[in-house]
């Protein structure tokens, strides 16, 4: 039986109801689930931090542009099977000369295809029961790679290339698939189907809060309530690029080498905004917002009032 | 249970079918679903793909099961409290205590949303539900009671294959929905409002809500309201021109220019000169195809006062583009039509014979953007081979025009350029359409 308690995260992972919920139905109906949501708000994370609370194997994918279905799940290795068998011949040769010693193949035999296939993240994910298979990233791939993926996700079973094994998995053993993407392309209409589909929503300060007490428990509050106010300051200036919960921990994590005292008159000089605008327009529009909010008052320049 | 709400969700944009039905059927078998909040959540998971969809689903589904209908620009709070659910769900809650009448309406609501999303049922009285809305259906009727168990036996044969799509009767569903739609065209009953129905309506905490529900808790009712009130859950219009608001949606359709693949060849002299090296022992080489080199020309008008408007967001449209494609971009600009110049500057004072242009690879796609209306005179000889040379020249090539679509007939000169260049409206919609069919014509070699 697959793992399907109701997971709501760890203690350094908050993740939120809906998330949790969508998360859970996933598990106990074997579909995969697609998270998307703004880049940084922990859409990887969940996988992970819920493979290591619950000490499950985790089996990653990094998606990239060059991602085919045969990496992901199994790929025959021809090179190996052409020298395994040239070794054969060799020793043959070596016999007939009289010459003791053999060339090794590694306890491979040409004979058994299975020893040529080397299994991709979601063969042994499929293979192992209780795992967690995450698939990062999806929206990076070639066009073809969701599609290529149907066949896999619903009828829950792999044949492996060559030499023909099946590797299937019943429905209450699938193990936790969970997908994420930054929707930089649109994903097929037959894949979104087969999942159970989460957008992760930015969190509301309250919950920023709690995240950020994961994150750095023994945090001044009030150095936290200041770069939280910040920090949702910034994201309504309507930046090219917003900073999200990610850049925020980054920040706080420079932040907190400061004595307290330091700490707050870099939060209101916006020390280190390098960590939470990416764009050179965004830093300019964010270093015009300053000059208008101090409002010239003697070139005292305050973000935070 | 619930055939009629694929089709309530279509009405409200939201691509819904029988799939989402039985996957409904499934959780229920697995005791996912125990509360209407649990039912929210398990919807939306499986019809809503996008989080512009979540808005419109969420109306779908109010108006459903809740029968809270939120007209169009209204505020959740105002629909429900018109709503006849709310009406009732009150009297009681006053009745209850007399205290109450006082209480902050916004109060009150949230009050009554956490109700509903943690409102318990189970699937008997759901399936009672289903009874009575049998039993108002003349035609159901006339069927008799007989008929009634043989689609219970229908009902639970397709539990038993839910989990398996392929085996599923799909004609025999598809009947049936479409006689629910026939009813509620014919009568607004509402389908199974059995939420709403007088006498049934299950409310209050109760089995598993009190027991400490299973999944859920919560409900989810404050994130259905959070979500009434925010822009960010519904459609943009991807019908209008490109703006502020939808360049992202139509960034997005612009992305159908990016070819890639992943394909490799095998590269057959490479092959066969180092498998002669290898004394004979020819081992396969294989390279990646090498992708596409996205090029792109952007021819803009950007005379009179007629396109003002819309060069900014073309600009932050195409800079967008080539920022996130990292790909070559070249702008020029001219004057309502082209003789024998385009210029590459805004002010059009340099300016670049066409020939130039005309002497690029083949394999450029070009995006004109103007709104092709002009003086007839304008438009002479000259100017039509002009335009003729570049559809000739680049295959890929589109015109992208900012007039609504039932005005281009209107012009005399956008009724002649129609006809030498492929004309798109300039919104997403369009420009999707454009680059779909720019896509179908192959690269020249």
């Amino acid at each position: 039986m697959a793992e399907t308690t109701f997971w709501t995260g760890s203690d350094k992972y908050l993740c939120d109801r809906e998330l949790a919920q969508a998360f859970h139905m996933s598990r106990v109906l074997g579909m995969p689930l697609l998270i998307e949501g703004e880049p940084g708000t922990g859409k990887t994370e969940l996988p992970l931090q819920y493979s290591k609370d619950l000490n499950l194997d985790l089996h990653v994918y990094p998606v990239g542009s060059k991602s085919t279905v045969d990496q992901f799940v199994a790929k025959f290795d021809h090179v190996k099977y052409l020298r395994d068998s040239q070794i054969e011949v060799l020793n043959a040769q070596r016999e007939e000369k009289g010459l003791e010693t053999k060339l090794s193949t590694g306890g491979r035999s040409t004979e058994i295809l299975d020893d040529y296939v080397m299994l991709g993240p979601a063969s042994k994910a499929y293979s192992s029961k209780n795992s967690v298979l995450l698939i990062d990233e999806i929206d990076k791939a070639p066009r073809e790679f969701p599609n290529d993926l149907l066949y896999a996700l619903s009828h829950r079973k792999f044949v492996m290339p060559e030499s023909g094994k099946v590797i299937e998995v019943s429905e209450e053993d699938m193990p936790a698939i969970v997908i994420t993407s930054n929707r930089e392309q649109e994903l097929p209409t037959a894949f979104k189907g087969r999942c159970i589909y989460h957008y992760i929503t930015f969190p509301s300060s309250d919950v920023m809060r709690q995240i950020v007490d994961k994150h750095y428990p023994n945090t001044d509050d009030e150095v936290v309530q200041r770069s939280i106010d910040i920090f949702y300051q910034l994201r309504q200036l309507g930046l090219e690029r917003a900073p999200s919960t990610r850049e925020l921990l980054n920040w706080l994590k420079y932040l907190k080498t400061f004595s307290k005292k330091e700490t707050i008159k870099k939060i209101e000089e916006l020390d280190g905004l390098g960590a939470l605008v990416k764009t050179q327009d965004d830093v300019k529009r964010v270093k015009r917002n300053m000059d208008t909010q101090s409002g010239g008052s003697g070139g005292n320049k305050r973000f935070y009032q | 249970m619930f055939e009629s709400f694929p089709e309530v969700c279509r009405s409200f944009g939201i691509d819904a079918d029988v799939r989402s039905l039985l996957l409904m059927r499934r959780a229920m078998d697995k005791q996912l679903v125990n509360t209407v909040g649990d039912m929210y959540a398990l919807f939306k998971g499986s019809l809503v793909k996008d989080p512009t969809h979540v808005g419109p689903f969420t109306q779908a589904f109010y108006h459903y099961f809740i029968g809270v209908d939120v007209q169009p620009g209204e505020r959740l709070s105002d629909a429900i409290q018109r709503s006849q659910t709310f009406q009732d769900w009150l009297d009681d809650f006053i009745k209850a205590d007399e205290e109450r009448v006082n209480m902050n309406m916004d109060d009150v609501i949230e009050k009554f949303l956490d109700e509903v999303h943690t409102t318990t049922y189970d699937i008997k009285k759901v399936l009672d539900g289903e009874k009575i809305l049998a039993e108002d259906d003349p035609e159901m009727k006339d069927r008799g009671a007989g008929d009634a168990n043989a689609q219970q036996a229908n009902a639970d044969r397709l539990l038993d294959k839910a989990a398996d799509y392929r085996f599923v009767d799909l004609e025999e569903l598809r009947r049936r929905m479409e006689k629910v739609m026939e009813q509620q065209s014919e009568k607004h009953s509402g389908g199974s409002h059995w939420i709403g129905t007088g006498g049934t309506s299950p409310y209050g905490h109760g089995g598993a809500a009190l027991g400490g529900i299973r999944v859920g808790g919560s409900g989810g009712g404050k994130m259905a309201r959070q979500v009434f009130d925010d822009p960010q859950y519904y459609p943009v219009d991807v019908d209008a021109n490109i703006n502020d608001d939808n360049i992202d949606a139509t960034l997005a359709s612009l992305k159908g220019v990016l070819e890639e693949t992943n394909d490799m060849f095998l590269d057959i002299p490479l092959t066969v000169k180092t498998g002669v090296k290898q004394g004979g022992l020819f081992l396969p080489i294989e390279l990646e195809k090498t992708n596409d080199k996205l090029q792109v020309i952007l021819l803009i008008d950007n005379g009179g006062y007629s396109m003002d408007y819309f060069i900014r967001p073309v600009q932050a449209l195409f800079k967008k583009m080539k920022t996130r494609y990292a790909h070559d971009l070249e702008t020029y600009y001219f004057h309502n039509t082209i003789y024998k110049y385009v210029y590459d500057d805004e002010r059009r004072t340099n300016p670049i014979p066409i020939e130039r242009i005309l002497n690029k690879d083949p394999n450029y796609r070009v995006f004109i953007i103007g709104d092709a209306s002009m003086a007839p005179y304008e438009l002479h000889e000259g100017s039509v081979i002009a335009w003729g040379r570049f559809s000739e020249k680049f295959k890929k090539i589109c015109w992208l025009n900012p007039v609504a679509e039932k005005h281009w007939a209107i012009t005399f000169t956008t009724t002649i350029l129609k006809r030498i260049i492929p004309m798109y409206s300039m919104t997403p919609r369009g420009i999707e359409k454009a680059i779909r069919e720019m896509n179908q014509k192959k690269n020249k070699i």
